[in-house]
């Protein structure tokens, strides 16, 4: 891709050059073999993703949104119930507990982008029905807190990890503590797809069962419709590329978490950067440093040729979708602070160290100025 | 001999034009939504004579998206009709309204006559189906439809290249949805969907709400889904579509052949009437034939590979159970299921398969 940056926020085709040849097969693999819909790519991808995850059970869908809803649905959510999740997540965390019909519930988030288990326990109603903690940016949530948290309360946890495939705490996967865990496969994401793609996980067969049908509307056998369902099936095409990819993850992974880790003796001197706590294996699907005067920043680093993002500068309950639900800005203090300063660098397997030393370059040059 | 179903492989042998598109979307690294999507979204805008096109990642999302464009809410009712396939009645309760199941006529289009009957206050739209491939009377529903200040939202999976007096079908209701899927006259190498309409305002809206409800990167202001069509989908679509008028005229060659061929097996097999003015795609062959099932088995065993398409009306599926229809309430659709038989056609059956066909038909009757 040519880009106006010298040092843009992302760039498939590095990754995508060194496997080239074997995507090229997997095209031809599905061309030849012309089960276009639920084929063996789909059912091979799906026991090859649980299997890295170390869940039980996997099943493909069309995206990172479909499976939170398909889930939420399966599960029974619905009108006059309240699901639990982070503010400052991509919109499709809250958008599909909205859609389902239930009350998005936000609790604040910690230094680190994630829930505050605290604020969970003190956002629980009778309403409660479900959490979502989301794995924002590559690090997993604190976990063993939610779960033992939902085990007293008697909640579902649907593990939002779409930005964290691979990502571990105390050597566990994301995917492997909920009860079900949503993955995306956006073009974005470290395991990605081209194009739009998605993935389950559950330790539950009768979720499983559940959600495999749903994808595919409710069908038992080819003339049998158990229940009203929808299309939200994985491409076949892509799950031939997915198996591509995922064969390379951890390789890719690591080469993130050198790069990253260089990142972090670059730039201590001048933000906060996003070292690992203890226990955790953080996969930096994005890099977020927390930086004083972020928007001058990101103006300078832009005329500088380096492309740097926010994600996401309106946290969800300050968008108008989210009006009706009654919050203010100031309900969550964290979250907001952290709307300010927050600051995604470029990162991804193929950055250069040199490109790395323009980054830091520039940020030497506008804190000191 | 051998008429198998599936001509994907025959369809595809020569994908090389469709790589080198790939190879230039992979260069660009537009894997979401970009102008790949939107120049299919204008060809196919063109194609059928509507003023806006939104592509979605399949046909049942084209139709729960269409149905929430023209205002379908929890509580409401949606007339549509039980001889369909699953996802029609699926996209209704996504939509969370309750799917009012009529009967069809010889034609399998759902029954005019029955319409009026059906609507009730909290009657929110009507929901006719191309099935499959041909079409109901659009003008007469329609005027129903204005009658009762109902819109109109067509599903029109099954119909692109057929048309009713000269019009596209999925160009007469407010909102309307197609689909993509591996055998559909318009296909893809896996899922896709359209939705086509002339309102500005439901357009504007699916655009958004098919993209999580974003106005722009950093702002939403309705809850949103992700409906979105996959870019390398788009560019096979964009092939398949130049290539449709021929598809649509081996099929009509092939279809006159068998209802010439089954003429003289009446009363033992029907074929549907084709009134004039109604061009069909053939999504599927269908007919009506007595002693069905062992038929079924008989072609199969000669290498026919015959369909049915569907052996139980959705009226009388376990999920419908919550409605409270029973045997009897769509005697006409009950009546075909029994005696429905697709048979293999498409652009890529020849005259002497067809004639088999016909033979091995024939053979079976007279014994």
């Amino acid at each position: 891709m040519m880009s106006a940056f010298s040092v843009p926020y992302a760039n498939f085709s590095l990754k995508t050059r060194e496997v080239r040849d074997r995507l090229m097969q997997a095209f031809a693999s599905v061309l030849d073999d012309c089960r276009y819909i639920q084929g063996p790519e789909v059912q091979a991808f799906e026991k090859e993703f649980a299997q890295y995850c170390g869940s039980p059970f996997a099943t493909g869908v069309a995206n990172g949104t479909c499976s939170l809803h398909l889930t939420l649905r399966a599960i029974g959510v619905g009108p006059g119930d309240e699901v639990i999740t982070a503010p400052n997540s991509f919109i499709a965390s809250a958008s599909t507990i909205a859609l389902v019909g239930a009350k998005p519930v936000f609790a604040d988030v910690r230094e680190d982008l994630n829930i505050d288990p605290d604020a969970i326990e003190a956002a629980i109603t009778s309403r409660t029905k479900a959490l979502v903690p989301v794995h924002l940016a590559g690090r997993m949530a604190q976990m063993p807190r939610i779960l033992a948290i939902a085990k007293k309360h008697n909640l579902f946890v649907l593990e939002d990890a779409a930005q964290s495939v691979g990502a571990k705490l105390d050597g566990k996967r994301a995917g492997s503590w909920g009860d079900a865990a949503s993955f995306s496969l956006h073009p974005l994401k470290n395991l990605h797809a081209y194009g739009d793609a998605g993935i389950l996980t559950t330790h539950r067969r009768e979720l499983l069962d559940k959600l495999s049908l749903a994808k595919n509307h409710g069908l038992k056998s080819r003339d049998h419709c158990e229940f009203w369902g929808f299309n939200c099936r994985l491409d076949e095409m892509q799950a031939a590329l997915l198996r591509v990819h995922l064969r390379e993850l951890d390789r890719w992974t690591e080469e993130r978490r050198a790069l990253a880790h260089r990142y972090h003796q670059l730039l201590k001197p001048f933000v906060s950067i996003p070292a690992e706590g203890t226990g955790e294996y953080h996969v930096y699907q994005t890099y977020v440093v927390l930086a004083d005067r972020r928007d001058d920043l990101q103006a300078f680093l832009r005329k500088e040729g380096i492309e740097a993002l926010v994600h996401y500068p309106t946290p969800i309950h300050q968008q108008p979708a989210a009006q009706g639900l009654g919050y203010r800005a100031g309900d969550f203090p964290k979250t907001m602070e952290l709307s300010r300063k927050i600051l995604s660098l470029p990162l991804y397997p193929g950055l250069t160290h040199g490109q790395q030393d323009q980054v830091a370059d520039a940020f030497a040059r506008f804190y000191r100025s | 001999m051998r008429v198998p179903y599936n001509y994907l492989p025959m369809q595809f042998a020569r994908p090389e034009a469709i790589f080198r598109d790939w190879r230039r979307l992979i260069r660009t690294s537009e894997f979401t939504l970009g102008p790949f999507v939107e120049a299919f979204e204008k060809k196919f805008a063109r194609f059928i004579g509507a003023r806006y096109v939104v592509s979605t990642n399949n046909g049942t999302d084209a139709l729960i998206m269409s149905l929430k464009a023209v205002g379908v809410r929890p509580g409401d009712e949606v007339i549509s009709v039980t001889n369909t396939f699953y996802a029609t009645i699926g996209a209704i309760v996504a939509a969370g309204a309750k799917p009012v199941l009529l009967d069809c006529d010889e034609r399998y289009q759902i029954d005019l006559n029955l319409i009026e009957r059906a609507i009730t206050r909290k009657t929110r739209c009507i929901l006719p189906v191309h099935w499959p491939g041909c079409s109901p009377d659009m003008h007469a529903l329609m005027k129903i439809a204005r009658r009762h200040g109902l819109p109109v939202v067509e599903d029109a999976c099954m119909a692109v290249g057929g048309s009713v007096r000269g019009r596209h079908p999925g160009t007469f209701g407010k909102v309307n949805a197609f689909s993509m899927h591996p055998l559909k006259p318009l296909n893809v190498m896996g899922d896709g969907g359209m939705v086509a309409t002339d309102d500005e305002r439901a357009y504007r809206w699916m655009l958004r709400y098919r993209n999580h409800g974003m106005v722009d990167r950093n702002h939403n202001d309705i809850w949103g889904v992700n409906y979105r069509l996959q870019p390398l989908q788009a560019i096979v679509a964009s092939h398949v579509l130049d290539t449709v008028p021929e598809i649509i005229r081996i099929r009509t060659r092939n279809a006159r052949l068998l209802d010439e061929g089954l003429k003289e097996m009446r009363p033992w097999v029907v074929t549907p009437p084709r009134p004039a003015g109604f061009q069909e795609t053939y999504g599927l062959y269908m007919v009506l034939a007595k002693k069905r099932d062992a038929l079924l088995r008989h072609l199969q065993r000669h290498g026919v590979e015959a369909k049915v398409h569907y052996p139980v009306p959705l009226h009388l599926q376990k999920a419908a159970r919550v409605y409270g229809y029973r045997r009897g309430d769509c005697p006409k659709a009950e009546q075909q299921a029994q005696q429905l038989v697709s048979l293999p056609m498409h652009q890529f059956v020849s005259i002497r398969q067809i004639r088999y066909i016909l033979k091995t038909i024939r053979n079976f009757y007279k014994n």
